[in-house]
């Protein structure tokens, strides 16, 4: 319906404003061939990617060696507070000044906005761990890092996806903004190039392909999610309880 | 204290409080809150203890000072005479794995199977031996869940779940099993059968059981001996030997000729406990 609809407006008042289904589609097709798309892509993708890992493992990692160190833990939360309220793309300037136009600042800022988000739901789920569980587990004889993986880490899991999958548009998001405010390559930098060169079709096709590398990697993370968490999500399919 | 219980001189003490306090607040003795203090008990070998008490008496303290998850304030816990646990020691739960814990949560983790969580706690200690496997697959029978195996803990009634709880304790063999309560929030028949089961288990590994209950009937079923806590701070005000004849029928224990006698003398103390 709304493809219908933003095909009929694109014809009715002229593709100018915002281009239609059929040119976006016909002017991808064209960049696959010619290897832009890739070029460009491959770009956007490596930078959210290496933000994503750079920001998301130490993330999770801080959360949960902070476990066991209140002291630590609130002096890290002081200056996390000061880092989260930063917004991230005011500090492009500085990521380029330190690292250059090229691919490194993108990273930075992506690697940036992952971290809290990650941070801070690890952290949700690293509170929330039964405390009675843990303490049966150390009766039965579990040791410190028996507990951290055996108890700790499967509790946190739910937790740590849910922060990964508000993570990714942002990733995404971080390295367009990233190649808008400076780059010569990249997604964001060909939707920056098509809106200066009044060529909206363009702009139009680099924010499907964004569309579209979020949903898919949305969907490949979901699907991981109901590998790693069968114990719950076979709360909903098959919630029949027995007698004894 | 009444007791009609002699002074044990007796080889085969397995438990031994002395002394036993634990208290809050920083200040002098005086001035703190004792949860129990001057706390002696004995436990035999394969002994089975109910305790039992008015609520605030300090009955699952007891346990968690035994399972050393808590510290106590004053006095020593003994285990086959050698001190594991005191005001000067550590709480080092789990250290020498003696101690078994079936708390009133069953406590399975979520996301391991009936038979992984039974598998838990010898997987802790190491990889589990042919005979550790035989051994579970030979619990989980007698609690009733073969079928049950793969299965995850939300997928189970509660009764289910506090047969595995049972079977994960039982597991990895421990002398001396606490148990706070473990039936309480089942309906009637459920309990019965799983108290059946429980004393069945108990007569073939031979456990040494420190069980908490609210129940006098399941505290006559089940237990050697009865002791009740009372007051603040908790101390044992009663501890009545319990002379029926096993295997006992915990459904049809009324009918034993002395349970009235145990039935009432207990009333009478956690009522009089109550009321002081």
């Amino acid at each position: 319906m709304l493809l219908i609809a933003w095909e009929a407006v694109g014809r009715l008042h002229g593709a100018y404003w915002i281009s239609s289904p059929s040119l976006v589609l016909e002017r991808i097709w064209m960049l696959v061939l010619n290897g832009d798309l890739w070029f460009h892509g491959r770009f956007t993708l490596g930078e959210a990617l290496g933000g994503f890992l750079l920001g998301a493992i130490p993330g999770c990692a801080v959360a949960m060696a902070l476990r066991r160190h209140p002291f630590s833990r609130a002096a890290f939360l002081g200056v996390a507070a000061i880092g989260y309220a930063i917004p991230k793309t005011a500090l492009v300037p500085l990521f380029i000044l330190w690292l250059g136009v090229g691919p490194g600042a993108k990273v930075a800022l992506v690697t940036a906005a992952i971290f809290f988000i990650v941070f801070y739901s690890t952290l949700d789920g690293v509170d929330a761990v039964d405390q009675k569980l843990l303490l049966s587990a150390r009766v039965f004889g579990a040791s410190e890092s028996q507990l951290l993986r055996h108890v700790v880490w499967p509790a946190v899991v739910p937790y740590v996806f849910g922060g990964l999958r508000v993570a990714v548009p942002y990733a995404i998001a971080g390295a367009i903004v990233g190649e808008i405010i400076s780059s010569n390559r990249g997604l964001g930098y060909l939707a920056q190039y098509g809106a200066m060169d009044f060529d909206t079709t363009l702009v139009f096709v680099s924010l499907v392909i964004v569309m579209l590398i979020v949903l898919s990697v949305s969907a490949v993370l979901s699907l991981i999610q109901k590998r790693l968490l069968r114990w719950q999500i076979s709360q909903s399919q098959g919630a029949r309880t027995v007698g004894a | 204290m009444k007791r009609d219980v002699p002074e044990e001189a007796v080889a085969d003490v397995l438990l031994q409080l002395r002394g036993l306090g634990i208290s809050y607040g920083q200040s002098d003795a005086n001035e703190r809150r004792w949860i129990l203090r001057d706390l002696d008990l004995s436990v035999r070998e394969g002994e089975f203890v109910t305790v039992m008490g008015s609520s605030g008496a300090g009955k699952s303290t007891l346990l968690n000072l035994v399972a050393q998850t808590l510290q106590p304030s004053a006095g020593r816990i003994a285990f086959r005479g050698k001190a594991v646990g005191g005001a000067d020691m550590p709480p080092n739960p789990g250290s020498n794995r003696q101690i078994g814990y079936v708390t009133q949560d069953d406590n399975l983790l979520p996301w391991r199977t009936v038979w992984d969580n039974v598998m838990f706690p010898l997987m802790l200690a190491g990889k589990p031996s042919s005979s550790d496997v035989h051994r579970v697959r030979r619990l989980i029978e007698q609690v009733g869940l073969s079928q049950w195996t793969k299965h995850y803990p939300h997928q189970l009634s509660g009764g289910m779940r506090k047969r595995a709880s049972l079977a994960r304790t039982l597991a990895y063999n421990p002398p001396v099993v606490l148990m706070d309560e473990p039936f309480g929030a089942l309906d009637a028949e459920t309990r019965a059968q799983l108290q059946f089961d429980l004393l069945e288990l108990w007569a073939s590994e031979r456990k040494t059981i420190l069980f908490v209950t609210h129940d006098i009937n399941e505290a006559i079923a089940l237990g050697d001996r009865i002791i009740v806590l009372s007051g603040s701070p908790g101390q044992v005000v009663l501890e009545r030997r319990i002379d029926i004849d096993r295997p006992r029928d915990p459904e049809l224990i009324f009918k034993a000729p002395t349970f009235a006698g145990h039935y009432d003398a207990v009333r009478n103390c956690l009522r009089g406990a109550g009321h002081s």
